[in-house]
């Protein structure tokens, strides 16, 4: 989980250093990383070489360069965000990995052919599977926003939005025909009208570089699309000039659809989508265009949310909208199918409905039950805690770790912590040993208060205010050995 | 008087892979013991309903103020403490009743969901799967508690 908060970070730093940049700078950065990059084959001593002049970031440690040297050169393209530097260092591995290879992939395609997209795909099925779901949702959500930002903007889609911004640009960058940066918030900025479109396609064309994805695009425009053999149906269908302004955002939205669906089968899925007719997708955007200066990422994000009509369906802009929402809708209630026991079979939105809110309902009863089970329980309940918090340390044995992350989680809210080594230090609740809690909660107090400064936007005062009851939490009650071995019931769920 | 959960959130980065157990561990056995230890002669029925709250409140704060459904939970509570604060109104007009003459799918989850109805469908739904989350993890901290407690408990 935290190599997600992380990865996500880093790339939002990275979409924001995009974002900043916009358009010659960032290609100004792709281009400077080129030809370095396209000089060096993925070699380690060449890509340390290049990750000194590319180190734009101060987060480009030394340590990082030889922490793992595969991704290294992966790395200085990432540089030019250089928020990525935190994700690795903080989770080395192959499935952090995937993010930079992803990241860098769309920089190598401006250089080289895709020849390292390959062995970058396979950490995709690592990586899409666990992020899976929140890039889904994030970028749902960020989608949403598109229809929220037309109902009523909410702050509850503004943190969202920038999430899925970040996941956006990493889907956007998980596939090789991923646009540039600059390409991804021109694209936005080509709302409006079918001829900046066009303006927009035959930019694209000329500022080009030699990837695969971009020759492709410009030879045979019908469809040869992402190195997919989805080519047939699409290219009787589309003219050139519109599959090439729309190429990119099909790709775009079919990186989403494939993203979701487990991303390295993109081609089986962009086949299945690409059963599309053309469809400027700046008359979907074009609504947006309004708004479209208003704010770079919700423009970039709005790039995200192209898509394309399907085959015999109408090309109106309101029901691609309507599309759209309803997918974003079939997601959520796939992924509430999970969360909710026993509904895997159930089909039907009504009765999935049903199902959910007989378990909301079951669960706010229990919530109900519980506490006043616990408003019974009152005398023993003081050192019951400790209690409690003891047997949890002999449950789990990562005790240290736990108390680490604990520390850790509560000493810098603004950087999300190991939340990880918590979840799976603890069996189910607590993980917090009895002797060191008290001291870590009196720790850890003052740099919360101190700490953290980020109200939430409508409760601001709660969230920040606090008065930090009873340091001497809970006197001194040993830990009771009765209740050592007693495995937490947890609610057969 | 409701016992006082409030702290600020450790987390405020925490997207949506669910509240974070440690701390609502935390926050709520502390409000418990804090419901235990300030009105240990209230009946069990307004000490339950406290501790209800505080399991609400604890939940709302681990969710994090990203989230639409806790920032609404939140008000709700802080609402209804402030009101029982003051002198006790009488309740207001409440909420008028919707005229449901289009009974859309959604309704009787927003009823359900804190906050659910200021949302649209796509939003909605996100924010239930993020509240069902959290309210699985406060109900299965909250029987660990009362396993623990044992049957020896009162």
């Amino acid at each position: 989980m935290e190599m997600n908060e992380d990865r996500k970070f880093g790339l939002e730093k990275s979409h924001g250093d995009h974002l900043s940049n916009r358009s010659s700078g960032v290609s100004a950065d792709w281009q400077f990383n080129t030809p370095a990059m396209s000089a060096a084959p993925p070699h380690p001593s060449t890509a340390a070489s290049l990750v000194p002049p590319l180190t734009s970031s101060p987060l480009l440690s030394a340590p990082v360069p030889e922490a793992f040297v595969p991704g290294l050169w992966n790395h200085h393209t990432m540089s030019v965000g250089g928020g990525n530097i935190r994700n690795t260092t903080s989770a080395i591995g192959s499935i952090p990995i995937g993010r930079p290879v992803a990241m860098s992939s769309k920089g190598m395609l401006l250089s080289t052919p895709p020849v390292i997209f390959p062995p970058s795909l396979p950490h995709f099925p690592a990586d899409s599977g666990f992020i899976e779901r929140a890039a889904r949702f994030s970028c749902l959500s960020g989608s949403s926003f598109m229809d929220m930002n037309l109902l009523r903007p909410s702050q509850s889609v503004a943190p969202a939005r920038k999430a899925s911004k970040v996941v956006m640009e990493t889907q956007v960058q998980n596939t090789e025909l991923s646009m540039t940066g600059d390409k991804a918030v021109s694209l936005p900025a080509a709302y409006g009208s079918i001829d900046q479109s066009r303006m927009d396609t035959q930019r694209d064309r000329r500022s080009s570089h030699i990837s695969n994805s971009e020759s492709q695009e410009t030879n045979f425009c019908e469809g040869g699309q992402e190195g997919n053999v989805d080519s047939s149906d699409v290219a009787g269908n589309s003219s050139p000039s519109d599959l090439c302004a729309n190429k990119r955002k099909r790709t775009i939205r079919d990186m989403e659809k494939d993203q979701v669906q487990r991303g390295p089968q993109s081609s089986s899925e962009a086949t299945k989508d690409d059963t599309e007719t053309k469809y400027k997708v700046e008359q979907n955007s074009s609504k947006h265009g309004g708004k479209n200066g208003k704010d770079n990422s919700e423009a970039a994000k709005e790039g995200y949310v192209h898509v394309r009509a399907r085959r015999g369906q109408a090309t109106n802009s309101h029901s691609l909208a309507e599309r759209v929402r309803r997918e974003k809708i079939s997601e959520r209630m796939k992924y509430l199918q999970e969360l909710v026991p026993g509904c895997s079979k159930v089909t039907g939105k009504a009765v999935m409905l049903d199902e959910i809110i007989n378990y909301v309902q079951s669960l706010q009863r229990q919530v109900e039950f519980l506490s006043m089970k616990l408003a019974a329980v009152n005398p023993q309940l003081d050192f019951s805690v400790e209690r409690l918090l003891a047997k949890n340390l002999r449950h789990s044995h990562g005790s240290p770790l736990s108390i680490a992350g604990f520390s850790q989680e509560m000493s810098y809210p603004q950087v999300y912590p190991s939340q990880q080594g918590l979840g799976h230090a603890g069996s189910s609740t607590m993980v917090i040993p009895s002797d060191t809690y008290r001291r870590t909660m009196m720790n850890t107090q003052l740099p919360i208060m101190s700490g953290y400064k980020e109200p939430s936007i409508q409760m601001h005062n709660p969230w920040n205010e606090e008065i930090i009851m009873q340091m001497d939490y809970d006197a001194n009650h040993p830990p009771n050995a009765q209740e050592m071995n007693r495995k937490p019931d947890g609610f057969a769920i | 008087m409701k016992s006082s959960t409030r702290n600020p959130n450790p987390n405020p980065d925490t997207p949506r892979f669910g509240p974070s157990k440690l701390m609502l561990a935390f926050r709520f056995l502390r409000a418990l013991t804090l419901v235990h230890r300030t009105a240990p002669n209230s009946s069990n029925a307004a000490r339950s309903r406290r501790i209800q709250r505080a399991a609400f409140a604890s939940m709302a704060y681990s969710a994090g103020p990203r989230r639409a459904w806790s920032r609404a939970l939140l008000c709700r509570l802080h609402f209804h403490r402030a009101r029982r604060r003051c002198a006790r109104r009488s309740r207001a007009a409440g909420v008028p009743r919707r005229p449901s003459t289009t009974r859309s799918p959604a309704d009787g989850l927003r009823r359900l969901v804190p906050g659910g109805t200021g949302m649209d469908y796509c939003s909605l739904l996100e924010e239930t799967a993020d509240y069902i989350r959290c309210l699985s993890e406060q109900v299965k901290l909250m029987q660990s508690i009362v396993d623990s407690v044992g049957p020896g408990g009162r």
